[in-house]
């Protein structure tokens, strides 16, 4: 319960850190459209040349597109933010201020995860969704409760992995520290703009297996299309708390690194 | 009798740091093969500090002053040792222990950047469960005695740096911690703004009986806030005790300050056996004395030579200290 | 022209740089990528046919030139110059002997020389792997080093004139958003140009951006007639000029501002 006051605090500061910048907002936002606009006429572009790849057209990869952009979004609100603070290119761990974190009184995962908030994901997000509702539009197919849920729940293992594979890396920093980790990521999860299945077989099982980024974005773009098994469904879960359970006990091994080695 | 605040025993710090040589070669050699080197930077510490007492941790850089403090704020590991300090063996980290216990580093910054003082202090408020009300009150009492009313309103990022030290300061203590372990707290700031910080924790020691352990490189500091003093080299203790008694037991000399008449110096005489001439400026002269021969030194001088002004003075503590860093030992 | 000055520059960056080349092949990975990504997608859409005249080989090899194209022309200028505007450091530049021209070349050649370490072995094993199909005419391959060599002085020098807005901006975000999306969508990134549908084309052909980067490799790749050989080069060369006269004129305005705010 405390801590879910806290996280009512750290969103109230952040916020207070962003307005403290007026032209943040329009640049924010200008990034969005951006964004948005060139990841949409990209696959404009694609499509206006093909009907289908693989089995994917414009409406289903549109669907896709709104996953990336509302799982990123997601991610620029808090879990991007507060990890990077971190391990980021002047983060705590580097300038050594992460000594203060060590000191509070609070797990060290739950600030390391949830301290800072970019409320202006929110535009993000809304964008996400947007499209994804213009997806499903496209679609033509009814979305039945059954799918929605099922989306949802692939949604929520896709954030999941995202988190766990970002909250690795954080732990990863412990024992390289200056290795930004987090743009490897971001080179990595671009790939997850168009769907895993257009990709050659290896490099397929390396975004499934080793850096499930396909878990994030073409499992629940396929559970709006309704494609997706529930063998499928259920296989994303699993991984999705074993990712998790992985890069928490790595992140905290890290922890014990950082105050075994540093001076 | 209550049992000590904080007790140390046979604590100590090694670690392993990996060697690399320049060049390419070099670089090339140790992809294949790291070479590693330990280091020990605490060897067998063992003290205890008193409800309420202020030690000064002094040395040079490097002896293990801020290891072995981050090893009682529990940040660090000991490599072999014990400690407790508040009840708690602090590498456990427990939550009731941090919320004793608080650190305040000279050259780190706990201040969130572009948002005024006070916004970070409520959100640390929060963070610590201090309550609305008493966080009014100590934050209140606190800005009163470091006089920075006027900071509140402007982002972290404006201030100077005695400013931004003195809200570190107020983030260190907001809390009311029992323990409070400060590392170079006056690194950088001017002559006249380190004497008001040092006024600030010598009030508020006053006030709240709070136990400090101290590290500066500044001799004023400790010799303002310290009656204790530990001096740390070579990651081993080397002293504690008073702060005098330091001076007494290293540097059993004194300095004997002569001016003569006409402000003539004397640059041909034949001292005695340990008895040296330290300075020789604007005609005054300082000779240095082993302690127990001074007096007979005086009365020679006063015999012997045209004397004007005499004065007879123990060595300053930087210099003391200065010695010891130099020759290593005691 | 101070030759010693700015070799001796050359040599102090290149070294420094190659002590951080870890994170700057980090860098040259994640500006690799988009490309990759259309590299696949494109080669996987046309499939054992064509899309819009180009095989999956044609594909493969467009984007491996392009990857290699890219990484020459790329500008840094915002960092090394603008930055330095930015906060304030620009007083050591004017006390020396040399315009701060020199230093922004001189990054350039010493990262450009570093990135290619890494983009090279790689961009190579990659086309060992896809198996591109390039065939390249003698007139096309005396065509390209020209191409290229106003490719990167247009990029270097319209990257410059923005950069040095940073007399006047403090930001360039915004601005750098918009150059970055108008560079993927019209230079040739994602797609090539002769598959974007009519109106983009149009913008293409006018805009400066193809002519930083699609344009040589289209040369190379052989996709050009005579014809459009000569008038790309025409449009090249013209905006190549441009940007040397406003990067002269924005540097002499910026440079009295800069006296008159003060250093």
């Amino acid at each position: 319960m405390r801590y879910l006051r806290l996280i009512g605090h750290f969103v109230r500061a952040s916020f207070q850190q962003e307005i403290a910048y007026r032209a943040n907002f329009f640049i924010s936002l200008l990034h969005s459209l951006l964004n948005l606009g060139s990841g949409v006429l990209g696959l404009a572009v694609l499509f206006g040349q093909v009907e289908t790849v693989r089995g994917w057209d414009f409406a289903a990869s549109l669907a896709l597109l709104g996953v990336y952009l509302t799982v990123g979004a997601l991610r620029g609100l808090f879990i991007g933010p507060s990890l990077d603070a971190l391990a980021g290119l002047d983060g705590e761990v580097w300038s050594g201020r992460f000594d203060f974190t060590l000191l509070r009184p609070v797990d060290v995962q739950f600030l390391a995860s949830l301290r800072h908030w970019r409320p202006l994901a929110l535009i993000d997000l809304a964008l996400g969704l947007g499209v994804l509702g213009l997806a499903i539009g496209r679609l033509g197919q009814s979305l039945t409760l059954a799918r929605l849920a099922a989306f949802i729940v692939a949604l929520g293992a896709g954030v999941t992995v995202l988190y766990a594979i970002l909250l690795a890396f954080t732990g990863l920093f412990f024992w390289s520290p200056g290795f930004l980790f987090t743009w490897l990521f971001d080179g990595i999860f671009q790939m997850a703009r168009y769907p895993v299945g257009l990709y050659p077989g290896w490099l397929r099982l390396v975004l499934t297996w080793v850096v499930p980024v396909g878990v994030i974005t073409t499992v629940p773009a396929q559970a709006l299309s309704g494609d997706l098994t529930l063998g499928m469904l259920g296989g994303s879960i699993v991984l999705a708390l074993a990712l998790l359970a992985g890069a928490t006990a790595l992140f905290h091994t890290g922890i014990r690194r950082y105050a075994s080695a540093s001076s | 009798m209550a049992e000590p605040q904080i007790v140390v025993r046979h604590l100590s710090k090694t670690y392993r740091v990996p060697e690399r040589e320049a060049g390419l070669v070099a670089s090339l050699k140790s992809l294949a093969r790291r070479s590693y080197r330990d280091v020990e930077a605490v060897r067998d510490i063992s003290f205890t500090v008193e409800r309420g007492e202020v030690v000064g941790f002094i040395g040079p850089n490097g002896a293990g002053k801020t290891t072995t403090l981050k090893m009682l704020a529990g940040l660090l590991y000991p490599t072999a040792g014990e400690a407790r300090v508040a009840g708690f063996v602090p590498w456990k980290r427990q939550a009731d222990y941090l919320q004793r216990i608080s650190m305040v580093l000279g050259n780190k910054s706990q201040m969130l950047w572009d948002i005024p003082p006070l916004d970070t202090f409520h959100v640390l408020g929060e963070i610590y469960g201090v309550t609305p009300a008493a966080l009014e009150r100590t934050l209140d009492e606190l800005i009163e005695l470091l006089e920075m009313r006027e900071l509140l309103a402007k982002p972290v990022r404006n201030l100077s740096l005695g400013e931004r030290m003195k809200c570190e300061l107020v983030a260190g203590l907001l809390h009311r911690p029992q323990v409070l372990f400060l590392d170079e707290p006056t690194l950088g700031l001017d002559v006249s703004m380190q004497g008001r910080l040092r006024r600030f924790l010598a009030e508020y020691n006053r006030r709240h009986g709070v136990t400090a352990i101290l590290t500066s490189h500044y001799m004023a500091d400790v010799v303002a806030l310290c009656p204790r003093v530990i001096l740390i080299h070579h990651g081993q203790l080397l002293y504690d005790g008073e702060l005098n008694g330091l001076a007494r037991r290293l540097a059993p000399f004194k300095l004997i300050r002569l001016t003569l008449r006409n402000g003539q110096t004397k640059t041909d005489w034949r001292l005695p056996p340990g008895v040296d001439v330290v300075e020789c400026q604007n005609g005054q002269m300082t000779l240095r004395v082993p302690r127990a021969e001074a007096p007979s030194v005086t009365a020679h001088l006063l015999n012997a030579l045209p004397v004007a002004d005499l004065a007879v003075e123990d060595p300053p503590i930087e210099a003391v200290i200065d010695q010891i860093y130099q020759e290593g030992n005691l | 022209m101070n030759l010693r000055g700015g070799w001796a520059l050359i040599k102090s960056m290149w070294l420094s740089w190659m002590q951080h080349r870890g994170f700057f092949f980090l860098l040259a990975f994640g500006w690799m990528v988009p490309p990759l990504i259309y590299l696949l997608v494109w080669s996987t859409a046309a499939g054992g046919g064509t899309v819009g005249g180009f095989t999956r080989g044609q594909f493969v090899a467009y984007y491996l030139v392009l990857i290699l194209v890219n990484q020459l022309t790329y500008s840094q200028t915002n960092w090394t110059v603008g930055d330095v505007i930015r906060i304030g450091d620009l007083n050591p530049w004017l006390l020396r002997p040399l315009s701060p021209l020199y230093h922004a070349l001189a990054s350039e050649v010493a990262g450009k020389v570093v990135y290619m370490a890494f983009v090279v072995p790689v961009s190579a094993v990659l086309a060992l792997v896809l198996r591109p199909e390039l065939h390249v005419t003698p007139r096309d391959g005396l065509a390209f080093v020209p191409a290229l060599a106003l490719a990167w002085g247009l990029r270097f020098f319209w990257g410059y004139w923005l950069a040095l807005l940073a007399f006047w901006a403090t930001r360039a975000d915004a601005l750098l958003a918009v150059q970055d999306a108008l560079v993927f969508l019209l230079a040739g990134q994602v797609a090539p140009v002769a598959l974007l549908p009519g109106a983009m084309r149009g913008l293409a052909t006018a805009l400066p951006f193809r002519y930083m980067l699609g344009f040589p490799v289209e040369v190379l790749t052989g996709q050009l007639g005579a014809a459009e050989l000569l008038s790309g080069f025409a449009w090249q060369v013209g905006w190549l000029a441009l940007a040397v006269t406003l990067s002269a004129l924005v540097w002499r305005l910026g440079l009295r501002r800069y006296a008159a705010v003060g250093g």
